[in-house]
């Protein structure tokens, strides 16, 4: 309905012009003519953003990319390497392959766990409740908070030694251990982090679920199809944009995922690299061994990763992605 | 090299225009006035350290500047917790403080890199280092020069929870002892304190007070001479982590999660949290808060009971003051470094907190006034500083740590707790180590 509805306008604006909009159109294009003479004012306007286009993105980038072949150490100047920085990395450090592990696992645990409670969170706001407004804020909640360096302090306590989660456990007489402070479980901490903070995605499936048509469902329904029927063949099929959406956003989100490995690890990325998440071993070699070259070919192999993985991403959604077109 | 300079031109500027918006919003704010005190004039001195270091600082730069009120002195402080990496992005985005609290594991790397200030000319004029041996000011020395003052003398000890041993029924080990007797005396705390309280925290990657100190009892150094590469063989490693792996399976120290937990966090250390009664962590004095209630004492590095050891222990110089190179305030920040090591009110101010203070006159000055804890603080680096004067098989002072020690120091670290959580084993390890330790050097 709503979709259909959009249409409508759309095609209304694309509708013929009046004739007195077509002379208001002409007045425009000669006054626009008028002044392209001396136009250089719309730059002064534009400026700042060039600025800060050119002088925080591009220049930093294509800076870094000549950094990335070079020794530089931040203090004295840089020296040319070529590709050592680069054949080091895959050839001969081992921690590079210890956070590419890491990396990899908290990308392809957390992301899929986020978004599947993200949906089912999402599903179950989508009502007409008392007080909806209030769930789904303190749903939200958690989104908010998520990304600031207290709740990774929290969080390092509630997983600690004696934390509140092995006090949770002691309820059930289960022993539990230091989950942060142990090599196996120190990721899953994270991991649990990332997936408790779902709003992000959870509002947006909210919304995409209310652009839903409503007939469809109630037509699916008199024809005695079961919640789950509805879910699988008529929910998630009508939502892949979104989830597709979403799914990009997240991967590209989790990649450069920082701070809460950094806070909870002490910015060691321990215990034995097992929290050593790319974005912290890159920050690490940049600003504390002083290897800035090294972080910047880092980063320039992040930052193709992620491209590949967006790529990747966007070409396989042809096959899975459902417009209503 | 062209590259170098469009950089540093670019974050001119850059700074250039910070600094114009910074001004124009100083002048807004005190409109009406007779124009701010250019913020740029005065000199900044950063540190790091615990809130009572914080306080006894701007204390004693309080009683500095009503003596020097030309030298306004902007101060900036914090937990040592990404102090250095702070530095250096200030560094590379030259806006460098004038004046800073050093650490001796740096100071090398930081002069050779040309950051620091070399302030040999300043001595016996305005800087006054009467009173400092030579031992002393060489962990401020680099390749020759003067690059820091130290503030202290810094030492290879043991913290004990001495009343957690007293209420076992144990009694504190004498000075004298060794590896052997740590070892003993460990276990008894596990066995009497009825497998609640490990004995001493894993010291098997623990480098500065600890396996470097092992090492000299060896007759081998951390580091070559050159700093180019270890100055340990593989044997000795093996050696020192095969025995803390015995320690752990005692019981005499506690498990890996405990010793990884601590890691960078001086709160969970085993004997701050009562797991523990003896640490090689000194830091923890002062910084524990639940170890306040107890009675500390402290004891020199075990020593080495096999034939032929030598005297492992050394003195070294807590922290240090240095200038940075591209300071304009070099002659101001001298100044200051000579109040610090010379000045009663200053000396009185710092008490302890920036190590036992480095001359026999301040710490004459310091004396009547030490915590109960202080004085055997100072009592036991007394010792130690004079034995290892005594000694006549110790090695020289190790030189100051080159560029990757740090590096190397946490691979330490964390090939101990490889070890100790069972993914590899000795052996294998040790491989690792020295292939890596390598590279770190080697680049």
């Amino acid at each position: 309905m709503t979709t259909a509805k959009t249409d409508e306008v759309v095609k209304e604006q694309a509708a013929p012009a009046t004739p007195s909009d077509q002379r208001e159109r002409d007045r425009m294009r000669r006054r626009l003519a008028r002044r392209r003479g001396g136009g250089w004012w719309p730059y002064a306007f534009l400026a700042p953003w060039f600025v800060g286009l050119f002088g925080l993105t591009i220049y930093p980038m294509l800076d870094s990319l000549y950094l990335s072949f070079t020794n530089f150490d931040l203090l004295t100047p840089a020296q040319w390497v070529g590709m050592d920085n680069y054949s080091k990395m895959f050839a001969d450090d081992p921690v590079f392959w210890d956070s590419v592990h890491a990396t990899l696992l908290y990308v392809v645990v957390s992301v899929p766990l986020k978004l599947a409670l993200a949906l089912g969170v999402a599903m179950l706001l989508n009502r007409d409740l008392r007080g909806i407004g209030l769930y789904r804020a303190a749903f939200y909640l958690p989104s908010l908070l998520g990304g600031a360096v207290a709740i990774a302090i929290v969080w390092r306590q509630v997983f600690g030694g004696d934390g509140l989660f092995n006090d949770f456990l002691a309820w059930f007489g289960i022993k539990g251990q230091d989950w942060i402070s142990s090599p196996d479980t120190a990721l899953y901490t994270l991991i649990l982090l990332a997936v408790w903070q779902f709003g992000t995605p959870m509002v947006i499936f909210l919304a995409g679920l209310k652009q839903l048509p409503k007939d469809v469902f109630e037509a699916a329904a008199i024809d005695g199809a079961t919640p789950v029927t509805r879910f699988f063949r008529i929910t998630l099929p009508l939502l892949t944009p979104i989830v597709f959406f979403n799914v990009v956003l997240q991967i590209i989100d989790a990649f450069k995922t920082f701070t809460p490995a950094f806070v909870i690890s002490n910015g060691s990325g321990g215990p034995l690299n097992s929290t050593m998440l790319y974005s912290l071993y890159l920050y690490k070699k940049g600003f504390t061994d002083l290897e800035m070259g090294y972080a910047s070919a880092l980063a320039w192999v992040l930052f193709l990763v992620i491209a590949g993985f967006t790529a990747v991403n966007f070409i396989a959604s042809r096959y899975w992605v459902h417009y209503d077109d | 090299m062209g590259h170098q300079i469009s950089r540093r031109t670019l974050l001119r500027t850059t700074g250039g225009i910070a600094v114009a918006g910074a001004l124009g919003s100083a002048l807004s704010a005190c409109s009406g006035g007779t124009g701010a005190g250019s913020t740029s004039s005065d000199l900044t001195m950063i540190w790091w350290g615990s809130d009572d270091r914080h306080a006894a600082y701007k204390k004693a730069l309080a009683t500095f500047q009503k003596k020097n009120s030309k030298i306004k002195i902007r101060e900036t402080y914090s937990g040592y917790d990404g102090y250095f990496d702070k530095f250096n992005t200030n560094i590379a985005g030259g806006s460098a403080p004038d004046l800073l609290q050093m650490d001796t594991a740096l100071v090398a790397q930081y002069a050779r890199k040309g950051v620091l200030a070399p302030i040999d000319s300043y001595v016996g004029k305005t800087l006054d280092l009467t009173g400092f041996s030579k031992t002393l000011l060489a962990a401020g020395t680099v390749d020759g020069k003067l690059y820091g003052v130290p503030s202290g003398i810094g030492v290879n000890q043991l913290t004990v929870n001495r009343s957690g041993l007293e209420k076992l029924g144990l009694k504190l080990p004498d000075r004298e002892w060794t590896w052997a007797d740590l070892k003993k005396i460990a276990q008894d705390v596990y066995k009497k304190s009825g497998g609640k309280i490990y004995g001493v925290d894993d010291g098997g990657g623990s480098t500065l007070q600890c396996f470097e100190v092992f090492a000299r009892e060896k007759g081998e150094t951390f580091f070559s001479d050159d700093g180019k590469k270890l100055g340990f063989t593989p044997a000795t490693l093996q050696e020192w982590w095969e025995f803390w792996a015995d320690m752990r399976k005692a019981n005499a120290s506690p498990p890996p999660a405990i010793t990884s937990a601590a890691h960078n966090d001086l709160t969970k250390n085993a004997v701050v949290i009562g797991k523990a009664l003896f640490s090689f962590d000194s830091g923890i004095y002062g910084a524990g808060g639940s170890i306040t209630d107890a009675q500390l004492d402290f004891l020199p590095t075990p020593q080495g009971d096999w034939s032929g050891a030598r005297e492992g222990n050394f003195v070294n110089g807590g922290v240090l003051l240095s200038a940075t190179k591209a300071s304009k305030k070099v002659a101001d920040s001298v100044k200051i470094m000579s109040f610090f090591a010379q000045d009663e009110t200053a000396i009185k101010d710092m008490q302890l907190l920036r190590g036992i203070p480095p001359t026999e006159k301040a710490r004459n000055l310091i004396a009547s006034g030490l915590t109960p804890t202080d004085k055997l603080n100072v009592e036991n680096a007394d010792y130690i500083a004079q034995r290892v004067g005594k000694a006549t098989n110790a090695l020289p002072a190790p030189v100051p740590p080159p560029q990757g020690a740090d590096q190397i120091w946490d691979l330490l670290f964390q090939s101990n707790l490889a070890v100790a959580f069972g993914k590899k084993s000795i052996k294998a390890q040790l491989g690792e180590f020295f292939d890596q330790a390598e590279g770190a050097l080697g680049g």
